[in-house]
């Protein structure tokens, strides 16, 4: 509230002054390896502009406060999914996340690594689980019928039941913000299912029957007690519990 | 804890409430049985059941099922509906609704006992 008062009072002046800064704390969730025997919270006093990006605050961190600090990110414009961290209780995209959005003048952003993979320094972790889950649903195009002169037609409807599904970006935001993972590492998470849903709903493909029998195996679908934190986490607005929802239906007609 | 909404509360609370129903169920069956062993073994069981824990508990019990019952029904709706998923929030607090009041109503039957035991 007293951030928009503060802009508010100054809007005229703003294009002679430069854009108030916000004096904000950032609680990061550090551990080295070759130091800590735990993970322990430090924190950094930064000065942003309500504009910003969480992930530009992480690198002011980085470059003037504590060079070891560690952590991912390639593009920068949400589109590589390299930067997903837990943020304020949260996972985000840091790139995503503006600074006004999490934070006030005076306020702390706290940001933790993604749960439920291994820590490898900072707010890196291995993401090779993550990573052979998903190819577990074969993530590729199959379709051994001899490919026609031109192209694979797909009628509007049929790109549009595999909309969602290919928008995702693979940040694992989803898989690491869902309860079961955390204690089940084996369940093949959120972000499997959204690609496998990707390609059983694709008109063109024809390894359905193969994927349903691996989203129906223990390790698969039937693991989602939707709690929608996939959903509320992903930043490319995928409805993801709707589409596992849709992936199990798909796998119980199958066998009725 | 990490920040989930509604959907992450319904799910906590549904396994909560589900341990709860099989422990009760459990104790339930146990002491019932135990009249196989006489009514003195039986009567020393069931008086402890008069400690204020069990009281109390008598109404969370209660709150347990209906919220489980009801929160299953959410689930069933969700699996099978696409319209389920995207009202699961307003279903949910349908059901803590449900739950709440009975929850309530279960406390008002109880009160006598609730303060002065058998």
């Amino acid at each position: 509230m007293t951030q928009m008062q503060h802009e508010t009072s100054t809007a005229p002046a703003a294009a002679k002054q430069a854009l108030p800064m916000l004096h904000i704390k950032i609680k990061i969730l550090r551990f080295d390896p070759e130091k800590d025997r735990k993970a322990h919270w430090e924190t950094y006093a930064i000065e942003a502009q309500a504009g910003d990006r969480v992930l530009d605050v992480i690198n002011e961190v980085k470059w003037y406060h504590d060079h070891s600090l560690t952590f991912r990110r390639s593009c920068m414009h949400g589109i590589c999914g390299s930067d997903a961290m837990l943020i304020n209780g949260r996972n985000r995209l840091a790139c995503k996340t503006l600074v006004r959005d999490v934070a006030k003048d005076g306020g702390t952003i706290t940001i933790e690594p993604i749960r439920g993979l291994k820590v490898e320094k900072d707010l890196l972790v291995d993401m090779e689980p993550f990573f052979d889950s998903y190819k577990a649903i074969m993530p590729y195009f199959i379709n051994e019928s001899p490919a026609p002169a031109a192209e694979r037609i797909q009628s509007e409807e049929e790109a549009e039941r595999m909309a969602h599904s290919s928008n995702c970006i693979l940040c694992a935001c989803c898989t690491t913000s869902c309860p079961i993972f955390w204690v089940n590492g084996s369940y093949l998470g959120p972000a499997s299912i959204v690609q496998a849903h990707r390609f059983i709903f694709d008109s063109r493909d024809e390894a359905t029957q193969q994927r349903l029998n691996i989203m129906n195996q223990n390790t698969g679908v039937w693991r989602c007690r939707t709690a929608y934190n996939c959903t509320e986490a992903c930043p490319r607005d995928i409805p993801i519990t709707q589409l596992i929802e849709e992936v199990k239906r798909a796998v119980m007609y199958q066998q009725a | 804890m990490y920040k989930g909404r509604e959907g992450q509360w319904a799910f906590l609370l549904h396994r909560l409430s589900g341990i709860a129903i099989l422990a009760y169920l459990l104790i339930h069956v146990f002491s019932i049985g135990s009249f196989i062993f006489g009514e003195r073994f039986y009567m020393a069981i069931h008086e402890t059941y008069d400690w204020p824990i069990f009281r109390i508990g008598l109404v969370f019990i209660t709150a347990g099922v209906v919220y489980h019952a009801f929160n299953g029904l959410r689930i069933i709706v969700m699996d099978f509906t696409g319209a389920g998923v995207a009202y699961q929030r307003q279903m949910w607090y349908g059901v803590m609704a449900v739950t709440v009041v009975s929850g309530l109503y279960a406390a008002w039957t109880l009160l006598p006992r609730l303060l002065g035991g058998y």
